[in-house]
């Protein structure tokens, strides 16, 4: 996967790219309009991640330029313009998903993955995981072919974590992707730990691996060495 | 008591002293007149019943109404005139009254004679009623007069006063529209409205550069700590963390990931009092409502909290669309937040009213301080202390009213349309 990174921050690109690289993907990066208005004339990316507030111009105009160059790009709106006239206007434009900062990294990713899967695989929508399988139209998951009951919150976990694997994940980035503005409202993260619990269980029940990992005092990870 | 009135009434008070003081100068004045024509008059009847001495030689006492005259032969002396009061059987009325009496000595010819005159006085008591009649009628007209003048000076004079006034209480920081005066050929008021219009040109600009600062400051915030919190994810993915290190890293997480929070909510805040969510429609309520319980459900399960609501169906209000949900969602965020595990909330919403009631604690601090920024009352982690600070701001700009009850163990938060 392609992306180029529009950001005119250079410490946020640089933990973007940073954490990006180890899913190896290629990231190019610019830190303003005319950049990215230059890379974007040359090159073809699967997915631009812009932020909207850069120095020298508005990033819906990039937008407006992406979307006349090259339709097929996948467009994730990064701002910290919490304004919900710039999501609306973005969305309209053509970008794919707005994530307003500051944001998790493995949410990102879980959004870039999802963003790619949508434009790129096509009718593909089975994401396979040794003997676990998600289909991300239907929502249904096997294990070993065998169904598995999961609820909505569950299926999202586990595809959170999916595509987050190997990587410790924090219970507040489960509940802020699980819940999103509705975070707020919760004392403790044992909702998070009781959903957990229960997808654990039905997927050993079915003959899969138990590959959540409980990181203490930290949050948890889906382990593929296990 | 408005300010014309008090003015009225002292002048009207201190008239009254100055009538009372006049009315005794008046009626010492008109006595002494009085005494003084009496005299002259008396004088007047001496020199009448000299001539009548000497045209009638007259020898023997002489006796008539209101005059004496008793011969007192050659010898003698003459003497000053002298008057005095004293009381007299009076001819016509038949009853004792009080008299002016003239005594003299005079010699008229060769003879020495005694003369004695009295007039009828006129009373003293008359002449104060007359004063005090005179007196009152004045006051009266005074009064009757004062009351029309204050009358016309309130309605004219005082008129770019009263306009000012309204003006001030018209005056809206969030309005954002200076107070304008015309000028008024009144010096005063002149100085009072170009003082006003400074002080609120002053408020208005003071107040537009912190609403600034703070939508800004709230904003410029979310990129570094969006880096601070990349920094931690990143940290967190390096190996051989102890579980210590993961501690601090998660609890390091915690508090950038509340402050950002902190910080969308305020410029939220500063956004809806700039007026930012104008575009009102009409909100069915009763759906989103729904809605929102639905979504809200889950939560309240894991507390074990019971959702009951009675919901009347296609309640509309007029409101701005992100508002509505921002204020149902943070009113049964609040109604979760501050109950206890396996409690109860109960909802209602008819045309008139929105009433959310959750058990929970009583309040430690003042009720009154409920809707106010960064009041907490327990110091709940997740909480920012700016929700219901946020709905009363929403109730604000949309013209409802809201308002908090506790009755034991129910809290009662509850919007009027």
């Amino acid at each position: 996967m392609k992306l180029l990174l529009v950001e005119d921050h250079a410490e946020l690109a640089s933990n973007i790219i940073s954490y990006l690289a180890k899913e190896g993907y290629v990231c190019e990066w610019c830190n303003s309009y005319q950049k990215a208005i230059n890379k974007l004339s040359g090159f073809e990316y699967d997915i631009i991640m812009l932020d909207l507030m850069l120095p020298d111009g508005d990033g819906l105009d990039i937008l407006r330029f992406i979307k006349q160059q090259n339709a097929d790009a996948g467009v994730l709106i990064l701002s910290a313009k919490n304004a919900l006239d710039d999501k609306i206007q973005g969305l309209d434009l053509g970008a794919d998903d707005y994530l307003p900062k500051p944001f998790h990294l493995s949410e990102l990713n879980a959004r870039l993955k999802a963003i790619y899967r949508r434009r790129n695989l096509g009718g593909a929508h089975d994401i396979i995981f040794n003997e676990i399988s998600l289909n991300t139209d239907t929502m249904e998951v096997k294990v070993n072919d065998r169904y598995l009951d999961l609820t909505r919150k569950e299926y999202e976990m586990l595809l959170y974590m999916i595509v987050n694997k190997s990587r410790v994940l924090t219970k507040q980035s489960i509940a802020e992707h699980l819940w999103g503005d509705y975070m707020d409202s919760v004392d403790s993260f044992d909702f998070v730990y009781q959903h957990i619990k229960n997808l654990r269980k039905k997927i050993v029940q079915a003959g899969g691996r138990d590959y959540i990992q409980t990181m203490y005092g930290s949050g948890y990870k889906f382990n593929p060495n296990i | 008591m408005k300010l014309i009135f008090k003015i009225t009434l002292l002048y009207l008070l201190i008239s009254l002293v100055v009538f009372l003081i006049g009315g005794i100068i008046t009626h010492q004045i008109i006595m002494r007149e009085v005494i003084y024509e009496e005299q002259r008059f008396l004088r007047e009847r001496l020199d009448f019943a000299i001539r009548m001495i000497e045209r009638r030689k007259l020898h023997k006492p002489f006796e008539r109404d209101k005059i004496k005259i008793i011969p007192l032969g050659t010898r003698g002396e003459e003497t000053e005139i002298a008057f005095s009061d004293t009381v007299v059987m009076h001819s016509t009325l038949q009853r004792m009254e009080p008299h002016n009496k003239l005594d003299v000595v005079k010699k008229v010819g060769q003879q020495y004679y005694k003369i004695t005159l009295y007039d009828l006085i006129v009373e003293e008591d008359d002449i104060a009623e007359g004063v005090n009649e005179a007196l009152v009628k004045v006051y009266l007209l005074l009064l009757v007069v004062v009351l029309i003048l204050s009358w016309v000076a309130s309605a004219f004079l005082l008129k770019p006063f009263n306009i000012t006034l309204d003006h001030i209480k018209n005056f809206s920081l969030r309005k954002n529209n200076p107070i304008k005066y015309k000028k008024s050929n009144t010096k005063e008021f002149d100085k009072l409205n170009k003082f006003v219009e400074e002080m609120t040109e002053k408020i208005q600009t003071d107040y537009q550069s912190l609403k600034e600062f703070t939508e800004n400051a709230s904003h410029e915030m979310q990129t570094p700590l969006s880096i601070a919190n990349g920094k931690l994810e990143l940290l967190m993915e390096s190996d051989n963390l102890t579980d210590e290190q993961v501690a601090l890293i998660v609890s390091a997480q915690g508090s950038v990931q509340r402050l950002s929070r902190m910080g969308k909510a305020l410029s939220l805040l500063t956004k809806i009092e700039n007026k930012e969510f104008e575009s009102t429609e009409e909100i069915n309520l009763s759906e989103l409502l729904l809605k929102l319980l639905f979504d809200f459900k889950e939560l309240a399960d894991l507390k074990s909290i019971k959702i009951e609501s009675e919901i009347q169906e296609h309640v509309k209000v007029n409101m701005d669309s992100t508002l509505a949900a921002i204020m149902v969602t943070n009113l049964l965020q609040n109604a979760i937040r501050h109950n206890y595990e396996e409690g109860r909330i109960h909802v209602v919403l008819t045309h008139t009213r929105l009433s959310i009631s959750n058990t929970g604690g009583a309040l430690k601090s003042d009720p009154g301080s409920l809707f106010e920024r960064f009041k907490k009352d327990n110091q709940s982690k997740e909480s920012v202390g700016l929700g219901l600070s946020i709905v009363k701001k929403i109730c604000e700009v949309s013209s409802f009213d809201i308002s908090y009850q506790y009755q034991e163990p129910d809290h009662t938060i509850e919007v009027i349309f």
